[in-house]
């Protein structure tokens, strides 16, 4: 499992939410999906990407969702705004 | 349903990890959702052969109370040395201390005869790290004889680097886990599910090993018409594997118990009632039971197999599909979980399941209807997360009330004053039969507030409606009404024990305590038998001492023998040891009283506690720690409202402290400060005859006593009364008069004999006034012999007494008798003094050296020093009780 923040505001309190790329192996369903409301979905190859807006306490929520659901997570990335 | 049972299969090199690992101190198996650690601990825990004592905890579901996670581990442990049922269930309290908790734990695995495993599963539901810091503790301390394996879905923010360099720390890691393909070959054969080598492999390649994947396929594969193509078909699709196999095992069940599944997905824990309710059909029981037979992801939690859980990872995605399936249902359900539960004393429950309908209003008027209650079970924490889970837009004025019980334990007594207030304004607007009872919690509230911060006498007469019954009407009421009862009456009698209001305090204590028995709140019952033996000041030293041992004796049987529920008790025991002269057993009293307090403490407690230990600094004769403890007593007075009527005792032997320190002058100007009220008190006109003795002026000293002697002035007990004859007899012997100085001593003594009580002798320094008393001038040769003995600093209680061989017991007249050994008496003498032959008082004597194995007066009256006999009450009662 390869998880890594880049953190281009070290320290501080990231209050503002960002966009996120959040990657775990196979292919979500319907169900699985429902877990995860306010982000959306794509599959690539083997793969399901999932991108939202996220605070920290958010994103650690997925996170702790993505656990629980005993998916395999590939990737955490902070995009750059748009 | 497949026929076949599919068994846990035996797998030999990870058992034998664990094995390895059981002989340090900790082994922790860190791995994803469903890689099978559940499993594979009970596999090792079933296995035969095993010698050590297995207790076995699965943490709840988001678990973030520290005392329900250290209760279950407690009960776990003494379930586990208990034969068949004995076990005592350990009980919450509402002042729960973590720190005790865990020396608790260590004590009763070390005391264990065999060796204990303790197994903690699912270890990464913990959500308290408060509750981490502590199991941290545990875990660094474990006894040699005690092994902890722990599993968790993550690795957990636990200390134990030290552990691991000391080679004590053993990890079992997903990768450990995976399954081999021997072993998917073996758990599928194990299932009754026959599949091709290659079919095998691919399987195992699918499910890359995983447990829960490879035991939702051979649950699926077990009764499939072709296993070859479903591997194959899996193989191929490319949704996750729990998704598709859960996805896959679901459609192969029939109807009903799909719908089972996903209704009850909901719920922590079901049983076939819960199940029926939800689900609309009978038979939900049958089901849970076969789906357990056929280890489908369902686990009974008790050996009569009534309660079930899920797997967690397998509800998680049960309950998703039910919001998908069935979306408008889900509020239903939750509501008819939450009347269940409510039914059945579930009230934690209740609250959870009435939040998750997203019937806020509902919600808040259960938990304040309950926060009483539930802070006598101990569950302030799970309170705070309850309340944290309602929105900010569904804030209710009911909640005012929980978040003053919650801030009230948590000792944020401000915000405690807050809430209360806007729970006062809000009850006024609710409807009758709620606004009774929610007066009476508050009120109870208001109580515990001031006492804590020692501003009892304003509030004590708001509240005097506490003492009448509150009226239920279901038997859910009537219990509710019972906890309010014996919370308020607990908390009046206290407040009226501390406002020195002692006959109300002990009729309400007493009541308070009786019903607190009948409804089965043992918290409650040992605070207010505590506080009774606080009030108990009344009554003879021995009533009160045997009420102090009592709640202490109860309060030990529930592990609370050093809770702060208990001091009170602790704290009056203390005293009276002082009082009579066995300083080191009040100090050891004294030490405990401490400790008790150390997690929390009022003002009013903390008072009493500096000012027993000033009085036992007197009494050694250490005056200038006495002066410490003295001052720090008065300072806390001082902060306390109102006129407190033990703050003139304190400020009385504070400026006679600094009498005998040589500084007169000082305690003559603090005297001078004081309010009419005051100064007119008995314990500050003995202030006053310390001072003038000190200053040379002994009929000064008689005119200061002159009121307490005559009885005019205002006394807290009788103990000032015996001081005041003992200073006035000073005086006398200053003024040259021996003949008034022995009439002042004698009249000391017979108010002081039948307490037996010793220190104000010591105190006031009056042994040169003993020793000048003619013995043939005294009624109380064996009391004045005893003070002597305390006096020339030969303790009564130099050494501790259980050291020594057990002495036969003593009968009532042989202790009478051997009270007079120490003195010069003679036995004709002796017999005089007891209206008694002289040869009756020879056979008691002789009797006496044969149980004490002496061989002649003195020995005899060592030995009873050594075995604390002499100190003992008139009826003997202590003394038979301590022989044993």
């Amino acid at each position: 499992m390869r998880a890594h923040l880049p953190g281009h505001n070290h320290g501080g309190m990231d209050s503002a939410p960002c966009r996120y790329r959040i990657r775990v192996n196979g292919h979500l369903g319907a169900t699985l999906l429902s877990a995860f409301p306010v982000m959306v979905s794509q599959q690539q190859g083997a793969h399901t990407v999932l991108t939202g807006f996220l605070d920290r306490s958010a994103l650690y929520g997925v996170l702790a969702e993505i656990e629980a659901l005993g998916l395999d997570l590939l990737e955490v990335r902070q995009l750059a705004p748009e | 349903m497949p026929l076949t049972v599919p068994r846990l299969i035996d797998r030999g090199d990870l058992l034998a990890a664990l094995d390895r690992g059981a002989a340090g101190k900790v082994t922790i198996v860190s791995a994803p959702a469903g890689s099978g650690k559940t499993s594979l601990l009970r596999a090792w825990a079933d296995r035969a052969g095993r010698t050590a004592r297995l207790a076995v905890v699965q943490v709840q579901r988001d678990q973030q109370d520290a005392q329900q996670f250290w209760l279950a581990l407690l009960s776990a442990i003494r379930q586990a040395s208990a034969t068949a049922g004995r076990a005592e269930s350990p009980a919450a309290t509402p002042d729960f201390n973590g720190r005790a908790m865990v020396d608790t734990v260590l004590s009763e695995l070390a005391g264990a005869r065999s060796d204990t495993v303790l197994v903690i599963d699912d270890l990464h539901e913990l959500n308290s790290p408060e509750a981490l810091g502590q199991l941290t503790r545990l875990l660094a301390n474990l006894p040699p004889n005690a092994h902890a394996m722990l599993a968790t879905r993550h690795d957990l923010r636990l200390r134990l680097h030290r552990l691991r360099l000391a080679g004590e720390l053993a990890e079992i890691r997903a990768a450990d886990l995976r399954f081999t393909e021997r072993e998917t070959r073996e758990l599928l054969a194990s299932s009754g599910v026959t599949l091709s080598g290659p079919g095998t492999v691919l399987l195992h390649q699918r499910t890359e090993g995983w447990a829960a994947g490879l035991r939702l396929a051979a649950i699926s594969l077990a009764d499939h018409p072709d296993p070859e193509r479903f591997v194959a078909e899996f193989s191929g699709s490319s949704r996750t594997v729990a998704e598709y196999l859960i996805a896959e095992m679901l459609e192969r069940q029939p109807d009903e118990v799909q719908d089972l599944l996903l209704r009850t997905s909901l719920l922590d824990r079901v049983n076939g009632e819960l199940a029926d309710l939800l689900t609309g059909r009978s038979g939900s029981e049958r089901i849970l039971l076969q789906l357990e037979d056929a280890n489908a992801f369902v686990v009974s939690l008790d050996p009569e197999r009534t309660w079930f859980r899920y797997h967690h990872l397998f509800s998680d995605l049960l309950r998703l599909e039910l919001r998908r399936a069935l979306p408008g249902e889900v509020p239903a359900l939750h509501r008819r979980a939450a009347a269940w539960f409510t039914q059945h004393g579930d009230v934690v429950e209740a609250i959870r399941h009435t939040q998750a309908a997203g019937d806020w209003a509902d919600a808040a008027r259960l938990l304040a209807d309950y926060s009483l209650s539930l802070t006598l079970d101990g569950q302030t924490q799970t309170m705070h997360v309850l309340l944290r889970a309602f929105p900010h837009r569904a804030d209710h004025p009911d909640l005012a009330l929980v978040r003053a019980t919650v801030d009230l334990v948590r000792g944020r007594l401000d915000e405690a004053a807050a809430h209360l207030a806007v729970a006062e304004t809000h009850a006024r607007t609710a409807p009758p039969e709620r606004q009774r009872r929610l007066r009476v919690a508050i009120a109870s509230l208001k109580l515990s507030l001031a006492r804590r911060r020692g501003h009892l006498a304003s509030v004590i007469e708001q509240v005097t409606f506490l003492a009448s019954p509150v009226t239920g009407e279901s038997g859910a009421d009537i219990a509710l009404d019972s906890d309010l009862r014996a919370v308020a009456l607990m908390n009046l009698g206290s407040a009226e024990a501390w406002c020195l209001a002692l006959p109300d305090a002990e009729r309400h204590l007493r009541e308070g305590a009786v019903l607190a028995r009948r409804i089965g709140r043992p918290n409650l019952e040992v605070t207010c038998l505590a506080q009774l033996a606080f009030a108990s000041k009344i009554h003879s030293f021995a009533t009160t001492q045997q009420r102090c041992r009592e709640a202490i004796a109860l309060a030990e049987r529930y592990g609370w023998g050093t809770e702060p529920v208990v001091a009170p008790a602790l704290m009056t025991l203390s005293g009276t040891m002082v009082w009579l002269g066995e300083f080191d057993e009040g100090e050891r009293w004294l030490r405990r009283t401490e400790r008790a307090l150390l997690t929390d403490a009022g003002p009013d407690i903390r008072l009493l506690l500096h000012q027993t230990a000033g009085i036992l600094h007197a009494g050694r004769g250490r005056h200038p720690e006495a002066l410490e403890e003295f001052g720090a007593a008065e300072r806390l007075a001082s902060q306390m409202e109102g006129s407190h009527a033990l703050a003139s005792q304190v400020t009385g032997w504070l400026l006679a402290t600094q009498a005998r320190l040589g500084a007169p002058g000082q305690a003559r100007a603090r005297l001078a400060a004081l309010d009419d009220e005051r100064a007119s008190s008995g314990e500050i006109g003995n202030a006053r005859a310390v001072i003038c003795l000190a200053e040379g002026d002994p009929a000064g000293a008689l005119r200061a006593v002159q009121g307490v002697v005559a009885g005019t002035a205002p006394v807290v007990g009788y103990v000032t009364l015996v001081e005041s004859h003992l200073l006035a007899g000073l005086a006398h012997r200053e003024l040259g008069d021996p003949r008034a100085a022995n009439q002042a001593t004698e009249r000391a003594l017979s108010l002081a004999e039948p307490d037996r009580l010793v220190l104000p002798f010591v105190m006031t320094g009056s042994r040169a006034l003993l020793e000048a008393l003619p013995r043939h001038e005294t009624a109380h040769a064996a009391l004045l012999a005893g003070i002597l003995d305390v006096a020339h600093g030969s303790s009564l209680a130099a050494t501790h007494p259980p050291v020594l061989p057990q002495a036969e017991e003593l009968s009532p007249s042989e202790l009478r008798v051997l009270r007079y050994l120490p003195t010069n008496l003679s036995r004709p003498e002796i017999a005089a003094e007891l209206s008694v032959s002289v040869n009756t008082v020879n056979t008691h004597v002789r009797s006496i050296y044969a149980k004490l194995q002496a061989s002649d007066r003195s020995s005899a009256v060592q030995r009873a020093r050594e075995l604390r006999l002499l100190s003992a009450g008139l009826t003997g009662r202590t003394a038979v009780t301590r022989s044993r």
